[in-house]
């Protein structure tokens, strides 16, 4: 937990000191400076973020490269001879140096075009379905996630030291620790097989989407109690260290109601924290997908990411960790902006 | 054509096995579909998982198939010429009869009468002929089909093709069993995922692997029971397997071994174990090196414990072998003794071919299908026993598709088409076969084989196979221990599931629901 005070791994996030001019002046000036530099301050974080991703795709397309085989011999036939091989190899491009591959489908990239796959397949078109997939699980796994870290977070924050904020601290550490893919072969196990209660895997209709809402229930729960885990002890202890604080103390010795200094005093304090480590948690969640959604067939690009590693297609590799790279920039990004306004505010 | 040599992170051994079944273009060869009783009724929709990854789809009936699923829904939609069966091991289909000449090179198919695309025009040879240049005309063409160059495929008149082959070759119906799927003349290939076929479903809709299909009413094949096929694609065997337990899907198709025991122990699920369905022998280099002797690759075959293989590896999902390819051939040799494990005769064999017992082995894997590298190490188990050195060493399946096959001294191999022991003879052992994977070079063996494709009586062709595989028996590259079942899970209500091993599985046609 004390990795995580505010400031930490808050990449990119500036000084909220700077952030208030010293003399109030006329407020329309005001408005339009604060406005602009809170733009600026957006646009350097934003910056600051696709060069983290840049780099992190550089890295994807060198760790494809470091794997043994290629896609050529992946999609080969058997018996295609060395010639055959080498000939694909040509064909998709793979005789090109690393870095002149990667330099083309970066500057490709801003236009939408995610490159083209080991199999000749547009990768924009195959990541079109399940991207949204992948969004709406993560997306629900993630609020699922936030609501019930702030709720634990808070009760035992309430009653500190007591039986209730023992349990969930144990609680929170186990759910942790459970591996993903046991926790959700346990879910399958205890809610579908032996139960029958919902349905053990995604089956997609027409649409492309899960045929009943039903089948997302466990790969929701899935990625959502791990990482409730984590952030309900992040929101537990984020509070602790707002429980000492000044202004907190006194509104207790005020005689306010626990429920009232925890949620008017000591959270608005702790938010910055709690943002951040929330928002981190899109990672995991995101890469967690890659594991459940393979086990739970739900069709999204976790399913895709998991067959195109093994298929050593550097393109389709790409494009999924592009687009999930995104999503999580954009959370973060998120988290930096209400990081800087609530500790710009506290001021 | 379905390779696809690769295995998926963690849990997914049996797509890599799925994914090789149809590695030539056969399979088959196994007794008729089988029927728990009652009269066939018409109706119902069945739910099928196969196994498939959402990179690897593709909609070109030519193309390179290496998803299950997408195989399914072309072969229901589609025709072609002939289907794998039991006995003999082609069937009519599109192409309703057959014929040769007596040098079994130019052979002419008469088209179905009343075989007719789903939009309701009729198929004419000038379709068939342009589908098979097509086929003939991809990248793996000439492996589809061997022998046949694109200007030899013609019409006589609109309901006959006639195929000329290069060279004698009485199989050849066979090798129009699975790839030959026949689509209109001039479909342009962006149009090919909307393509009418010929087969007993049409296509209602398809999306990202995912497909429904309903009856073709007019088929002229026979009568179509179900209502409507809906396939969805598995990337693993354990989802697939879990849809199957929790009653999601109908039909888990080639599911594996170990959703095969769960579903064991309960009523409302069945398995269906397709025999001869892969074949994974340790193939010893015959032309140099330690195992050129072929006093050595029979003592070999002596120190392998076949049952023991076949209940450790297979989980006892399989039948042991007599190291003849082509197990599920109608006119395999049953009547070989079977070699069984003896270690004292290898012992003799070993020391009259001075063969060098301080040297260790390696003996190269891969883990590119289930069991295939358990199968190494147990059998380097068994030889040590004999006192022979062996040293199991697993390389990463590209590598060794590069470096060891074909090439290596020991190794082990797989392959999914097995109801042909000429097909497997004419592919890996001729002298100058393409892919002859123990580089055995036999005259006798060769001479043989050309009897038994090419002699004009069919008397003569019996008594050539039989020394084919009597051969292969004593002194060939392969060491086959035992042939691995197809396995499906079914639930109960699902009757007269093909039993054919590989591809044959497909055949859906007849399928109906109590």
């Amino acid at each position: 937990m004390a990795a995580l005070t505010p400031g930490a791994p808050a990449a990119g996030s500036t000084d909220p000191a700077a952030a208030g001019p010293p003399v109030p002046p006329r407020p329309r000036d005001d408005f339009a400076r604060r406005a602009g530099r809170a733009a600026l301050r957006a646009g350097a974080v934003l910056l600051r973020r696709i060069l983290v991703l840049a780099a992190l795709l550089a890295v994807v397309f060198a760790a494809v490269e470091m794997l043994p085989g290629d896609a050529a011999t992946a999609t080969a036939e058997r018996g295609d001879s060395a010639a055959a091989i080498a000939a694909r190899r040509e064909h998709l491009g793979l005789d090109r140096p690393l870095w002149e591959r990667f330099t083309d489908w970066m500057t490709a990239l801003p236009t939408g075009d995610l490159g083209t796959s080991a199999r000749g397949e547009k990768v924009a078109d195959l990541l079109r379905d399940p991207f949204p997939n992948t969004l709406a699980l993560a997306g629900a796994a993630f609020a699922l996630t936030v609501a019930a870290s702030l709720a634990l977070g808070c009760l035992a924050a309430a009653r500190p030291g007591r039986r209730t904020d023992r349990m969930i601290g144990h609680t929170a550490t186990t759910a942790f620790a459970v591996p993903d893919f046991v926790l959700a072969t346990g879910l399958v196990l205890v809610l579908s097989l032996w139960t029958g209660l919902l349905p053990a895997v995604t089956v997609a209709d027409a649409s492309g989407k899960p045929a009943e809402w039903t089948m997302m229930i466990m790969p929701v729960l899935a990625l959502a109690v791990p990482q409730t885990g984590w952030n309900t002890r992040i929101v537990r202890g984020a509070l602790a260290d707002q429980a000492d604080a000044a202004h907190v103390e006194a509104a207790r010795l005020d005689g306010l109601s626990t429920t009232r200094v925890l949620l008017r005093h000591a959270l608005p304090g702790a938010l910055p924290v709690i943002a951040t480590g929330i928002a981190t948690s899109t990672g995991m969640l995101l890469g967690g997908a890659v594991v459940v959604e393979t086990l739970f067939n739900h069709p999204g690009i976790g399913t895709v990411l998991a067959g195109a590693v093994a298929g050593r297609d550097t393109t389709l590799i790409a494009g999924c960790v592009a687009l999930a790279g995104a999503a999580i920039t954009l959370v973060l990004l998120a988290a930096d902006l209400v990081r800087a306004k609530t500790v710009g505010a506290g001021r | 054509m379905y390779v696809n040599r690769r295995q998926v992170l963690m849990t997914a051994g049996g797509l890599g096995a799925a994914t090789l079944v149809g590695c030539s273009s056969q399979s088959g060869g196994a007794p008729a579909p089988q029927t728990t009783g009652g009269t066939p009724k018409k109706g119902g929709t069945l739910r099928v998982g196969a196994l498939g990854r959402a990179g690897a789809i593709t909609r070109d009936p030519h193309g390179t198939q290496s998803n299950e699923s997408d195989y399914l829904v072309l072969s229901l939609v589609f025709d072609t010429l002939t289907v794998p069966a039991g006995r003999p091991n082609t069937a009519p289909r599109l192409a309703a009869s057959w014929e040769s000449t007596p040098d079994l090179k130019t052979w002419r198919f008469k088209i179905a009468p009343g075989a007719a695309f789903h939009d309701g025009s009729p198929v004419t040879a000038a379709d068939v002929v342009w589908s098979l240049r097509r086929l003939r005309g991809t990248k793996s063409g000439a492996s589809r089909l061997p022998g046949i160059q694109a200007e030899n495929i013609t019409a006589d008149g609109d309901g006959t093709v006639v195929l000329v082959s290069d060279y004698p070759n009485a199989e050849l119906p066979l090798l129009t069993r699975l790839s030959s799927f026949i689509l209109k003349k001039d479909t342009p290939d962006n149009a090919l995922d909307k393509a009418p076929g010929t087969g007993p479903f049409k296509l209602d809709w398809y999306r990202n692997g995912n497909a429904r299909l309903v009856r073709n009413e007019k088929w002229y094949g026979g009568e179509v029971l179900l209502d409507a096929v809906e396939i969805t694609m598995f990337e693993t065997a354990q989802a697939m397997s879990n849809a199957i337990l929790a009653g999601q899907i109908d039909l888990a198709s080639n599911v594996g071994p170990v959703a095969a025991r769960i579903a064991e122990t309960r009523k409302d699920l069945r398995v269906v174990r397709r025999a001869d369905d892969m074949a994974m022998p340790i193939v010893m280099r015959t032309k140099d090196g330690p195992f050129a002797d072929p006093r050595v690759r029979e003592a070999l075959r002596l120190v392998v414990d076949r049952d023991a293989m076949v209940k450790q590896v297979l989980s006892g999902y399989g039948t042991v072998a007599n190291d003849v390819m082509g197990t599920g051939d109608p006119r395999y040799a049953r009547d070989l003794p079977q070699r069984k494990r003896d270690l004292a005769r290898a012992g003799q064999l070993l020391a009259e071919a001075n063969f060098d017992l301080g040297k260790t082995y390696d003996l190269i894997t891969t883990e590119d299908i289930a069991g295939l590298a358990e199968s190494a190490t147990l059998f380097a188990n068994h030889a040590r026993e004999a006192g022979i050195r062996i040293n199991v060493v697993k390389q990463e399946s590209g590598t060794f598709w590069d470096a060891t096959w074909l090439k290596g001294t020991l190794y082990t191999t797989y392959w999914g088409t097995n109801d042909s022991v000429l097909f497997l003879g004419s592919k890996l052992m001729v002298g100058d076969a393409g892919q002859n994977e123990a580089q055995f070079a036999d005259p006798a063996f060769d001479d043989a084989y050309r009897r038994a494709v090419g002699a004009a009586d069919e008397a003569g062709r019996a008594a050539a196979l039989v020394e084919v595989q009597k051969i292969q028996h004593e002194r060939s590259g392969y060491l086959l221990w035992g042939m691995a079942d197809g396995i499906d899970v079914a639930a109960a209500k699902v009757q007269n599931l093909p039993t054919l091993a590989g591809y044959g599985r497909v055949q859906l046609q007849s399928t109906w629901l109590r």
